[in-house]
Parts: C-alpha cells; structure tokens; sequence
C-alpha cells in the first residue's frame, strides 16, 4: 500500500500548507477583532457621489 | 485624494451565471434522461452515444464541474472583489478563465458520449483534458490570489478563506489522482492499478465532494446570508473556528468510500473516525448560517433568496450527518453499492448546491442590472418545485436502496438466497425510479421557472458592466520593533520544525514515488496474470460503455455475496488493473466472478439483447458491439504504456500483441460459430467484432484466482512470451 | 427598511427621541435639538444619509453643541506625540475610544470619514473595544478637525487624562491561538498517524514498514507541540522550583516529560508505539483550558483611577483670551473656566459667585453645593449651571481627588491576600504522592522484574499527569463568569471568583449605590396645585438650572411652556418669578421666610426626610416638595437576605445624615452607618474591619469609594451604563442587577463546591489509570483513550453543572 505513504505525504503537504496561512493569519492581527468584520462585510462600497438611499431598495 | 475608485467587472459575473444556468439545465436534463432509461430501457432506442453507460458520466460531470463549478466561480467572482475591496486582478485571466472552463466542459461533452473516458468516478475526462483544467484551474488561483493580495481591506473574510482552501486543495487532488500514462491521443492508464487506484480515487472522490462542492459553497453561505439577511453571522469567532477544524479534518476522510473492500482495515477504520469527527466542524457550520437567520423568520418567508438559502443549509446538514453515519460499517455494508447513496447525494446536490446556486442567482441578478427582481411570486414556486422535487427524488431512493440492499442479503429459513436471481431485487424498486423520475422533472421544471425569471429581469434592466466603487487604500501600519523581534524568536523553534516537515515530505515524496508507483506492496498472488491483448482490448471496451457504472467488480466477504458471486474478492487479484474497476454502484450484479460462469454465447445474447437472457433486464442493449470493430492498431502502444506502469509485458512483445489478440479471437468466434452463433439476425459475428473482445474479458474476469490455467497457453507469442509472462 | 416609515412624527429623525414640543425641522425631517440637525446635513450634504438605513436606532444625541476652543489643546505637540499610535511622514494613526459606537450605522460611518474630510484616509472601527483607528494626512487635516468632526456627527472619543501615559501591546493572545493551532494541528495528525497501530496492523512488511514511517512522522510533529505549545508549563513549573515552591504546572510538566521521553524512546528503539497522541491532546487540552481562562469584557475596564476620570484637557485664561492646555500642565495660580457639566481638574479657589458644584460622584453628596467667591474648590466635582472661574491652588496629582492614591493605606492595599488557585494549593500534595508512587513501585518492581520496573515507573508518571485537574478550575469559572456576566455583573477575572465565594461582610455606599443616582421618589406636601399653576411652577423650574427645579419640572411633566414676565434665582437659595402676573417664590423655607414677610407656615416638615422645596404662590403659602433619593430597586429584599445569612452590613455615605431615618426604614440591622465619610475616611474603615475571617465586600459607585474598593477584599462598582467611569474594582455590577448580588454570591459558592466534586471525578481518572500502570498494562490505546476521556468528562460535567445550577437558580444564561 505503498500510495498511502504518498496520500498521507500530499494530504500532510496542504495541512502544513494550511498551518502556515493560520500563522500568518494569527501574527497578522487577523483574528483581533473577532466581531467587526462580520458587520463590515455587510457594506456596499459605493461612491458617495452617487446617491446611496437607493442602497436601501437592496435589502428589500 | 485618500479614496481609491475602482470597479466590480460584472459581466464576468453574469457570463458565469449565465453557464451555470445553461449548463446547469442540460445536467439535469441528462440526469432524467438517465432516470427514464432505468425504467424504459429502450427510451431513445439503443444509440451507442446515448447508451446509460455513457450519458452517467456526462451527467455527473455537467452538474458538478459544468454546474456547481460555475455556480462557484459565479460566486467567488462576485463576492471575492466585494470583500477585498478590490477589481479582480487581471480581466483577462478571468476572461482565460471562463472560456478555458467552458470549453473543458464542452471538451467533456465531446468526449464521454463517444466512450472516451478513463472510468474513474469524477474525473473521467482523459488526459489531455487533465492538463486543460490544471492550467485553467492555476488562472483561476492566480487570479484570485493576486486579488487578495491587491485587496484594500485588511481582514480576510472568513469566505475568502474557504475559497482559498478550495483552490489549493482541488489542485493537489486533481493532480495526484491523474498521474497517468498516455497509451493514444485519447487513451491512457493511471500509474496506479487496483487497491492503490481505488484508495486514490476514492481519496480524490470524496475530496472532490469536499472541497469542490462543500468548502466553496460554504463561503458562499458566509457571504451570501448575511447579505441577504443583511444582518452580521450570528458568529464570527465560531465562523473561524468551523474553517479551521474542518480544513485539518476533511482531507483524512476518503477511505470510508471502500469499506470491507480489499482495502487493509486499518486504513478503513481512519475514514471512518475521521469521518465521524466531521460532524462537529460541518454542523457548527449549518447551526452558525441558521441561527443568524433567528428573529428574522418573517424575512426568510417572503424572500425567495433567503428560503432557498435556508433549505440549502438545512440539507447540508442532513447530509454532513448522513455522511459519517453512512461511513460506519455496519451500515455502510447495507447502504453501499444501493440507490441510497444516490439519493444521499442527490440530497446534497440539488438542496445544498442547487439551492444555494439559485440562492445567488436571485440575488446578484437584480443588484448587478440595478433592478428588482421580475416576479418574487415566481422564484417562491421555484423554490417550492425544487423542494418538493428534491423531497421526491431522495426519499424513494432511500426506500428503494434499502429494500433492494436488504433483498440482496435476505436467506431462506434453509440458508439460500431468498432472492438468488438479481434481477428480482431490480424489479422491486422499479417503481422507485419512477417516482425519482418525477421528483426530478419537478425540479426541472422548477429550474425551468427561475431560469425564465431570472432572464426576464435581466432584460427589464441593463448590466453594468464596470459597476464603479470607492474604498480607502490600505495603509500599512509600522509595527512596534522591538515587540516584533521579540515574537519572531518566540516563532523560531516552531518554524524550524515546520521547515523540517516540509523539506521531509517533498524528499520523502520525491524519494517514493517510483516505488510507490510502480511496486506496489501488495500480496501478490502467484496465478494472477497480465490480460492478453484482446482482453485489454475488451477492458477498454467495458470501459468506453461504462459498464462499471452498473456492475461493481468488488464482492465484499459477506455470505449474501459470496453465496450470489462466489469467493470474496482480494487485493491480490487487482495488481494489473489500471484503472481498477471495483465500480460503486450495483445496478445490476457485481462481475468480478463472472468469468467462465457462462458461455460465451450467452453473453453474445444477453448483449444483443439483454432480455433473451434474462426477462425483464433493464440493461440496455449493446447491438452495436456486434456490429463495430474492436480498435487494433492501438493495441502495441497501449501494451507499452501497460507495461510502463509496471505489467510486466516482456519488452518487444507490443510487436507480436496483435498477433495474439487475432488468435485469440479466432478462438472464441469459431466457437460461437461452432454452436451456431457465426451471426445474430443477419449480423456476422467474425474476429474483428468488439463483441468479440468483450466476451474475452468477460470470461477472464476472477478466473486468475483459482490458478489452473494461464491465458498466454495456446497464442502464438506463448512459447517465447508465455514463460517471461509466468514469471513475474 | 425606511426609518422614516417606523418613526412617528415627533420623534427625532437623527436619534429618534421625542421632540413633541419644541422641534426643528429641515427638509421634511423633524429634530429634536440643534445637533441633531447639523449631523442630518452633515450626512446629508456628503450623502451619508445610508446611515440612518442600516439602522434605525443610529443616531446619537448630541448634547451640548460644540464650542471650537474645548479642542485647542489638541494642537499641543507633546498631546499629539501621546495620543497617536504612529505617524510617518505626513501619514498619522490615532486610536479613540467611542462610548457611543452602538450599531451598524456607526462602523459604517466612521469607516466612512474620508467622505466628510478629505484628509482622512481610512477609519477602522473595532466594535467590541468600541474603539475607531482613523488614519489621516495631517497636511490635510489636523487632530483638532478630527476630534471636532467626531463631536459634531455624535460620536465624541472620550479623552482621558489617563491617554497621556503610554499605551501597551497585546500580543499575548495571539501567541495563545498560535500554540493553540500548532497543538490541534498535530494532535490530529498524529491521531491519525497513530492510529493504524490501534488495529494493530498485521506484521506483514508492508505494515512494519508503515509502523517506522508513522513513528516518525509523530516525532517530528511531537516536537513543536513540545518546544512551541507546551513550553510555558514547564518554564512555570521550573520558576516555581527555583523559588522552592510547587504549583500545578510541576506536576504538568513531570507528566509531560515523561510522555513524551517515553514515546520517543519507544520508536526509536522500536519497542512501542509512544504516546505522542496522549501526549500531544494533553496539550491541546490544557491550551483550550487557557485560552477560556483568558476570557475578558473587550467593553469593560476594571482598573481605572482618577486618570481616566478627569478631562484632558481645561480652558486656560490668559491675557490673550482662553486657551485650552493639556490638565497635567497646570501650574498653581493658573486661571481656569469650568463650563457647566465640565469637570474641576484640581484643587482651587473659586472667583465666580454663587458657583454650583456636583460633588456626589467625588465625596458622595447628593446635593450640589453653592461656592460663593473665595470658596475652596475640589478636583473632581462638576460645575452646574454658570461657568466657573477658578484659580488652580494645587497641581493635579496633588488634589484633593488624587491624595487618596497617595495616601500609604491605600498603597498598602494594593497587595491584598496572594491570590492562589485552589488547584494551586493541592499540587504540592499531589506532585509528592505522585512522585512517591512512582518510585515505590519503581522499587518493587526492580524486585519482581527488574526490565519492566522502568516502564511502570514512567507509566505511573504519565497517568498520574493532573490534565483534567488543570481543566475543571478554568472551566467551571469560565462558565461561571459568563452565566454572572449575562445576568449583569462582570468579573475582573476568573481568580476573582474564589474571593467573591467566601465573602462575608458587606460594606455599601450610599450615594448612586443604595439610592439612584439620577431619579429621586417626590411628594407634593400641601395643598393641591390647579393646572394652571403647575404650569406655571413647571416654567419657572425649566429655567433654572438646579437639579431639584429639574426634578419638579419632570415631576409636573406640563407640555407647553409660558415666558416668565420676569425671573430671579438665588443660587442656593431659590426662585422668585412671575408668569402672567402670578407671581411664584420656590426655595428653601428661610429663601421663602426672607422673600414674603408676613406669611406663616403651618407645617412640621420634620416628618419628611430628604430635601425639600418650599412653594408661594401669590404670596400664599402652598407647601413643599419632598424630594427623595429614590432607593434602588430589590435592595431591601438585598440586605434582608444577607441578614438571614447574618452578615454583618456597613453603610458608608459622603453625605449629611438627613436620610438616615429612610435608610433605617430600608433596613434597620446596619451594623453601623458613618455619614460625612471623606474617600480616605471609608478606605481607613475598611482597613479596621478587616481580620482574618472577614472577607469584606465594598459596593461603591464614586471615586470617592475608589480607596475602599480597593482595600476590601472584593471590591464591587455599580455602575448605570457600562460604557461610562467606575473605579478599580473586582468586578462591575449593573445597577437594575443589584439586586440579585445575593443570587450571585450563593451561585460563586456552588461553583466552587462544583469544583471541587470535579477534582474528584478527575482523581478517578487518575486512580484507573494508576491501576493500568501499576499492572503494567498501560499501553498507548489505554492511555489514548483515558486521557481525552477525562479531559472532556470534565469539561462537560463542570460546563453543564454550573449551567444546571443557574438555571435552578433562575439565573439568565442566554443574552
């Protein structure tokens, strides 16, 4: 079953992969602020130029 | 100016809603053709390009790369600019992007009808496609990626994160399960044969199911229910820590796809624990998308998004339950090889993945062509349909999968089979499929409804194409010094190890792969030899009709099987089947036994017309095998590619191959013709007939184990050949 | 969706108050004060008006319109330097802490500053810390604008004196997270990985093979686990050594190194399997347990001083006019002005007649004092009414207010009792008796077969790891403090908790504590007014500035208003007015006795406690307003309970004793009550209760008890809105929640006992696993499973315990 060696050493590959990016997730303040960018997303960035009541038509 | 202005590309968007749909259609319209064909054998008489064998596969990848995957793409292309605050990258990749998929899929439907596939479940496309979607799929990274990188706001939102791990995830799966040698143009084996291909397809197929029709959709849901409930997900850290726990678990959960298969145990019992651990992260997941939804019920009852979003998560959650209870044994040995896993998935598919598809159509339609949606009325009886249908679908095919599974296993107070002729089991849950027929047309035509609706609101208002925004421009914070020193010591010893591990498992990968490939440590038995070159000729013929899609070649060591096919199958028995074709679906009876059980002209009948053989057989007929010419130029090519990927074919015996393979079909022809079958209703059965091919590996099929006689005996190459053959 | 649609007519359309009787109104949109309307066109003007979309309660009320000089001293370079995170070339990060920030609509908007200045580059809020980092282009833009911009749209950032000291990193939690994630990573894999020896794989070759590439694999993944994620305990533990002292971390680490030698010893001499799946879950688990210890309120902060009380700034007078300058910049004999509501930085003498001081939050006066010319001045207290002019006579750190932090008792109780776990206390014992065990049957089993001895020693250690003991403290208090926090009372921290548990002596303040701080019960004594003469009354209060007239103008809620004819107030003294040839006298007695001679006074107003107010109408005698402080809700049945339970119960109050008689009909077991008490006074009192079994609680609102809730050993802050000022204290309790503090108390104690039957059932565990090693049967699948087992039994026994306790209780346990 020589294939699980290479399995397992893929799968590992993408976890340690994956580990990385948690890391540098973590040390880059990613995970701070556990709250506001759940709000922020909500957000349409339209130009203040344009007027943003119709904005509101959206969520209708 | 401190503003940035730039623009969302929104047509992009709409061509992948768009393919989507068109495709998305289609999809369903084969998969109900292939329905019917189970009730009405002869529904659109037997043409080889339409046979249920072929259409399958063309199904299967319609409705996951053709449908889903453009519903991905649809919503990663929309949402992913939207959170980095950002245009994509590059609109000329996107534009490779899309058109690269399209004429993947189109590449697909111009492919598997013609019986050109490599038979693995979910990645049957050949090799030269192979390579068209690792590159497309590359654009695609790379676009996405240089997008993030380019964002103008600093915190990845949690879908962000989903999307990433599909792309990186898919790839590597993608790319370990099509290692394979080109015999043709259009032909080729994977590297790996039997137990190993099956363990590495089934790795990659339940990935597949994993990180292409979960881990995107998920970021889908994070995105898409707060914006149409426009309110916040109930929460955030748990959002975060569902990504995380499911991202170290999923990968380890492939092996559940091949209990009590000649897979070791061990490596059964791993899919299985992780499986069960999968739970947790996938329901905190649904629970998380629901309960967002609380205090705001009398939104989701007028809003057809919202409905469709919430029906998708409920099933999602069915069916990550469903999942790991399916992946314990025990009822794994019921449900396996039934319809029940057909309509576990179909639960997924058209619920989870159809809804939230439809979920994002409804919504992004309206807010990219700045204009409301045609009729609410209309997508909530859509959405109704789509239920309903679903609701249709799943359930008979649940009932039929277990009444069948149990009829199989059912012995008589004097230990018989209950239900020694398989075909009765078939004819019990016919009705099944017809109500599955019927859940399917509703969905279609729920489909059919909001494909109309969204078209008419498209043409009552008009794209914009470059829909202009403003953000901020991201200002890099300079960060205390010292405190950063400090950290980066505290990371050393860590990143240190991590460097190790990496730097091992490349080496040891690279190191490995020669003799994880081509040696395979299995337990090889002594009497199991190479086909001869007709018999690979028939394999691949039983690969070109998809045979594999009805008829398992893997009998489990239960009594019911062994009593119904004979002796269990063992891993031994495999080491020269590139790819394997232990099949996971038993509409008609397991074949791994069926060498020599009976003659050769039974299967001449029972192909031309199955129900000579066997009355009432929804198998379809295979006139045609009688009538074309088994493809013998290829033969010394693929012998080399074979041998390549470690059977042992002496070297030079692809020069005299062909000269075998026309013995043996010499053989079995004037055999026939000796019990009066030189021709079926007019059709001369010569050599050349694929018929002919077929009916040889047929009867090869499980004969090896029982070692008397060896294949090489009586051809031409067997004095020379025959002896470098025996020794392997 | 539409605010428009959901408000009626006379509510604000800014920040939806009620505006019924007097409003402005600016395109179709009704408001309720000047402010309000300014944000609306701000907004408008810049269309921002999505604000009022994205949430319907939105908008702050925006109380005094904004005078340009408060903000001067913001242009003070040295402010500057402290008060901004960085600032690179013209590019500038400046960190405010918004009390307001409440809903979508503020993320929103003040993420969306760069629309109303142009100098702004980016805001981003932090909606949990209620705090916004803008960044901004300071040849753009100033400070100054920004702060002012800030207050005009509502969302004015406190600045605190407290900001001009340095500000800390936070990079702790993260590195949590990270040992956390590292630890889950590679107790999963190696889970995996393990797992094949489990099924105890056959001993064909392919298998062996498999076994060495897994045993390897676990090592490499083991380490980081060891040197990364599980560092800390055995550097605790060695720390704890070296002082020759053992805490629970001895013990840990004596487990961890022997799990971990023993596995590595046992793949590489091929013997075994290793424990690196125990070994590694172990870890993972004591992490979650630190990761819930660490839990805090973002929103709350438990160790303010007067610092973070005073302003930042104050108005100085100089030749050249008003200037505002940094408060720690005042220098003795400077000139200030106070305006009203403003806060007296520090000690001095007063210039300005008449001067009306809030003193209630510094020394616990209900009432606001009258200063006439030359008059002392406190730091701390608030000008009411007419600005003040002062001369500063001390320096900050040197007032009245700030003396307490220097005074020698109050430093002394900055070290109260060592805070030391419970599970702390026991690990000595546990540590020794673990250690003992290993080496007896060490020693007996070098008799009985001396190859097996080494191996059952080691066993012994690694069974004998304190895991679940090291979980069920931080799990049983996390879920305390939260169930405690959802009911409204919010604990420092979790140690906190055991101190809370044991108390028996109960200290209260008086003012803003027992009685609230802003309503007040009154009672009309005399004969009945007419309509038309409350609304006269009401007029006449609406004009003045003194929180009593305030208190009656609400208590006669009249709509419309009349213009007196004429209007004279004698601060301190009372009102004489005329309303259309009515005239009115309001007061105290002797204000009415000097103002109309001849008029007698047929009431005995000593029955009535509290303060009063004197009414005339026409030169006719009509009677009084008592006034009340209002006691707060449930706190009788509070201190009836805790007399059941006989506690002994102080009162403690800056105030004069005129309310001592309701205080008695509150309850009239007092221990004692002092009134008159100076800060410093109520810290001494609290020393002199203290003994070795008393554990004493001090609930206190003010600064004025800031001394005395440090020195008891729990020290509890009543507070109205958890955004606003408390002092240094254990923990902080919504007012409406005071009430059930006995509730609390009792709930802490069973906590405890909920502990305690943990310790236990994790000892079980121990004593299994003992009898597995002693036998020599501890193989790495027992281990494998009795580990997590017993870590997770008791999370979830302590998890659900306390939840089932509360809920018996009757206590909340969902927001």
């Amino acid at each position: 079953m020589g294939v699980i060696v290479l399995l397992i050493a893929f799968s590992l590959l993408v976890a340690l992969t994956f580990l990385g990016a948690f890391f540098w997730a973590v040390k880059s303040g990613q995970f701070d602020d556990p709250q506001t960018p759940s709000m922020r997303m909500l957000f349409d960035d339209e130009p203040v130029s344009k007027n943003n009541k119709t904005l509101t038509n959206k969520t209708d | 100016m401190a503003v940035d202005t730039f623009h969302y590309d929104n047509k992009i968007v709409r061509n992948f809603g768009i393919a989507a749909m068109t495709f998305g259609i289609i999809g369903f319209l084969v998969g109900l053709i292939i329905a019917l064909k189970l009730i009405f054998p002869d529904f659109l008489g037997f043409i080889p390009e339409l046979s249920y064998g072929r259409l399958r596969p063309l199904h299967t990848n319609a409705v996951i790369f053709a449908f889903a995957g453009n519903a991905i793409f649809y919503g990663v292309y929309y949402s992913l600019p939207r959170l980095c605050k950002a245009s994509m990258w590059s609109p000329i990749l996107s534009q490779i992007h899309f058109w690269g998929w399209q004429l993947i899929i189109l590449s697909a439907v111009l492919t598997l009808p013609f019986g050109i596939t490599t038979s693995k479940e979910y990645a049957e496309l050949e090799w030269p496609i192979d390579i068209a979607i690792t590159i497309i799929w590359v654009v695609f990274g790379v676009n996405m990626i240089m997008t993030i990188m380019k964002r103008r706001e600093k915190h990845l939102y949690v879908a962000i994160w989903f999307y990433l791990a599909t792309f990186l995830t898919v790839a590597v799966l993608h790319i370990v399960n099509s290692f394979e040698v080109p015999a043709t143009l259009l032909k080729s084996y994977p590297v790996y044969a039997g137990v190993q291909d099956a363990l590495v397809q089934w790795w990659y197929g339940h990935n597949a199911v994993a990180f292409f029709l979960t881990t995107p959709f998920l970021g889908i849901m994070y995105y898409f229910i707060p914006k149409a409930a426009n309110r916040p997900i109930f929460s955030y850290r748990l959002s975060i820590v569902h990504f995380w726990s499911l991202i170290f678990i999923y990968i380890w959960a492939g092996p559940h796809h091949l209990l009590y298969t000649a897979l070791p145990t061990w490596a059964q019992a791993l899919g299985t624990v992780f499986s069960l651990m999968l739970i947790a992260p996938s329901w905190g997941g649904m629970l998380n998308g629901l309960l967002t939804l609380r205090g705001a019920w009398d939104k989701v009852r007028e809003d057809p998004v919202l409905k469709f979003l919430v029906v998708g998560v409920t099933a999602y959650g069915m069916v990550t339950f469903e999942g790991p209870m399916l992946s314990i044994a025990n009822v794994n040995a019921i449900a396996h090889y039934s319809d029940y896993i057909i309509g576990h998935v179909h639960n997924g598919a058209l619920l989870w993945n159809g809804g939230l598809t439809f979920a994002m159509l409804y919504y992004i339609t309206p807010r990219i062509y700045k204009t409301k949606l045609y009729s609410v009325k209309l997508a909530n009886i859509h959405f109704w349909f789509a239920t309903m249908g679903a609701l249709f679908y799943v359930i008979p095919m649940y009932w039929g999968g277990i009444t069948q599974s149990l009829m199989w296993k059912q012995f008589t107070a004097e230990g018989f089979l209950q239900y020694p002729n398989f075909l009765e089991t078939v004819v019990q849950i016919i009705p099944m499929y017809a109500l599955r027929a019927f859940g399917g047309s509703l969905f279609i035509v729920g489909a059919l409804f909001g494909v109309y609706n969204i078209a008419k609101t498209a043409l009552s208002g008009s794209l914009i194409v470059d829909e202009e925004a403003q953000a901020p421009a991201l200002i890099a914070e300079t960060e205390n010094h010292e405190e950063k020193w400090h950290r980066r010591l505290e990371g050393r010893p860590l990143k240190l190890s991590l460097i190790v591990i990496v730097t091992i498992l490349i080496g040891g990968i690279v190191e490995y792969m020669p003799t994880a490939l081509i040696d395979s440590n299995i337990p090889t038995i002594e009497s199991v030899k190479p086909y001869t070159p007709l018999e690979v000729a028939g394999r691949d013929i039983y690969i070109a009709e998809g045979c594999n899609n009805c008829h398992s070649q893997m009998i489990r060591p239960f009594r019911s099987e062994t009593e119904r096919y004979g002796e269990y199958s063992k891993a031994g028995e495999f080491v020269y089947d590139h790819p394997h074709l232990w099949g996971s679906k038993r509409t008609g009876p397991d074949l791994h036994r069926i060498g020599n059980k009976y003659p050769d002209s039974w299967h001449l009948r029972h192909m031309y017309d199955p129900n000579s053989t066997s009355p009432g057989s929804i198998m379809p007929a295979y006139t045609w095998l009688l009538k074309k010419e088994t493809d013998v130029k290829s033969i010394p090519s693929k012998i080399n590619a074979l041998r390549s990927v470690g059977v042992p074919y002496a070297e030079g015996y692809d020069a005299i191959a062909i000269r075998d393979l026309k013995a043996q079909a010499d053989e079995i022809s004037t055999g026939l013709r000796e019990n009066g079958f030189g021709e079926v209703e007019g059709i001369q059965i010569t050599s050349e007939k694929q018929i002919i091919a077929l009916i040889a590996y047929l009867q090869r099929l499980g004969v090896d184990i029982s070692g008397n006689n060896n294949p090489f005996e009586g051809l031409p190459s067997d004095s020379r050949m025959g002896a470098n053959v025996k020794e392997n | 969706m539409h605010k428009n649609s959901l408000i009626e007519k006379n509510q604000c359309y800014h920040c939806g108050e009620d505006c019924s009787d007097y409003s402005i109104s600016t395109d179709d949109k009704v408001f309720c004060c000047e402010g309000c309307r300014t944000v609306y066109q701000i907004l408008d003007e810049n269309n921002l008006c999505n604000y009022y979309n994205l949430d319907n309660r939105a908008g702050n009320t925006v109380k005094a319109n904004l005078e340009r000089k408060r903000f001067d001293y913001l242009l003070d370079l040295e402010v500057q330097h402290k008060l901004v995170d960085f600032k690179k070339g013209n590019t500038v990060s400046v960190t405010f802490f918004i009390p307001n920030i409440h809903c979508t609509s503020c993320v929103w908007l003040l993420e969306n500053l760069q629309n109303i200045d142009q100098g702004v580059l980016r805001g981003t809020v932090n909606f949990l810390k209620r705090t916004v980092t803008v960044v901004f282009d300071d040849s753009k833009t100033s400070l100054r604008a920004l702060v002012e911009l800030l207050t005009t749209i509502g969302y004015e950032p406190s600045l605190k004196l407290e900001q001009l000291n340095e500000k800390k990193a936070h990079s702790i939690e993260r590195n949590l997270w990270l040992k956390l994630g590292v630890a889950g990573f590679c107790f999963g894999n190696i889970m995996l990985f393990s797992f094949p020896e489990y099924l105890n794989i056959d001993q064909s070759d392919s298998s062996v093979m498999f076994k060495y590439f897994f045993g390897t694999l676990n090592i490499i993944l083991a380490l980081p686990v060891l040197f990364f994620s599980g560092i800390d305990y055995i550097k605790s533990a060695w720390a704890a050594l070296n002082q020759k002292g053992i805490n629970l971390d001895v013990p840990i680490s004596i487990g961890m190194l022997a799990l971990f030698g023993r596995s590595l010893y046992e793949i590489l001499s091929g013997t075994g399997a290793g424990y690196f799946d125990s070994f590694t879950g172990f870890i993972f688990f004591l992490l979650i347990g630190k990761v819930v210890q660490k839990k805090t309120f973002d929103r709350l902060s438990f160790d303010r001083d007067y610092k973070s009380y005073l302003p930042i700034s104050v108005l100085k007078i100089t030749k050249g006019g008003e200037l505002s300058i940094p408060v720690n910049r005042i220098e003795i004999g400077d000139h200030i002005l106070i305006r009203n509501q403003e806060l007296i930085p520090a000690d001095s003498i007063n210039t300005t007649d008449h001067l009306q001081v809030d003193y209630s939050f510094i020394t616990g006066e209900s009432e606001p004092v009258t200063l006439i010319e030359g008059e002392q001045v406190f730091a701390g207290g608030k000008v009411i009414g007419q600005p003040g002019e002062l001369i500063v006579s001390k320096k900050v750190e040197h007032s009245y207010l700030t003396q307490l932090w220097a005074n020698e008792s109050f430093k002394l109780s900055q070290n109260k009792r060592p805070l030391t776990s419970f599970a702390d206390r026991i690990s000595p014992y546990f540590t020794f008796s673990v250690i003992g065990i290993a080496l007896i049957s060490l020693i007996v089993w070098l008799q009985i077969e001396a190859t097996q001895a080494f191996t059952i020693f080691t066993a012994v250690l690694i069974v004998a790891c304190p895991c679940a003991l090291a979980l069920s403290t931080p799990f049983t208090l996390g879920s305390t403090v939260n169930i405690l926090s959802v009911n409204g009372f919010y604990l420092k921290n979790l140690t906190v908790v055991e101190e809370l548990s044991k108390t028996n002596t109960f200290v209260f303040d008086k003012t803003g504590t027992i009685t609230e701080s802003n309503e007040s019960k009154i009672e009309f004594i005399g004969e009945k007014l007419s309509k038309k003469e409350s609304q006269i009354l009401a007029s006449v209060c609406h004009s003045s500035t003194h929180p009593l007239s305030k208190t009656i103008f609400k208590n006669l809620n009249t709509k419309e208003l009349l213009t007196s004819d004429s209007f004279q107030e004698i601060h301190g003294k009372g009102i004489i007015a005329t309303i259309e040839g009515v005239q009115v006298c309001l007061g105290k007695l002797d204000f009415l006795r000097e103002k109309l001679t001849g008029i007698e006074f047929d009431i005995s107003e000593v029955l009535h406690s509290g303060s009063k107010v004197h009414i005339a109408i026409n030169g006719s005698y009509r009677g009084f307003f008592s006034i009340q402080q209002r006691f707060r809700k449930g706190l009788k049945n509070l201190l009836l309970q805790f007399d059941g339970l006989d506690f002994p119960q102080y009162l403690l109050s800056g105030d004069n004793e005129k309310e001592k008689s309701a205080l008695l009909s509150l309850y009239k077991g007092w221990e004692e009550m002092r009134f008159n008490q100076s800060p410093t006074q109520k810290l001494e009192f609290i020393h002199s209760l203290r003994n070795k079994d008393t554990h004493i609680v001090m609930i206190g609102d003010g600064l004025n008890d800031a001394g005395a809730l440090k020195a008891s050993d729990f020290g509890i802050a009543v507070s109205d809105d958890k955004s606003s000022f408390s002092p240094a204290c254990d923990a902080i309790i919504d007012s409406d929640s005071l009430g059930s503090l006995d509730q609390f108390l009792s709930f802490s104690r069973i906590s405890f006992n909920i502990i305690i039957v943990s310790f236990f059932i994790s000892l079980l565990y121990n004593v299994t696993g003992l009898g597995f090693a002693l036998t020599g049967n501890l193989s790495p699948l027992v281990a494998a499973i009795l580990m997590p087992l017993s870590s997770v039994t008791i999370m979830a026994f302590t998890t659900l315990a306390t939840r089932l306790t509360a809920k018996k209780m009757g206590l909340k346990l969902w927001v």
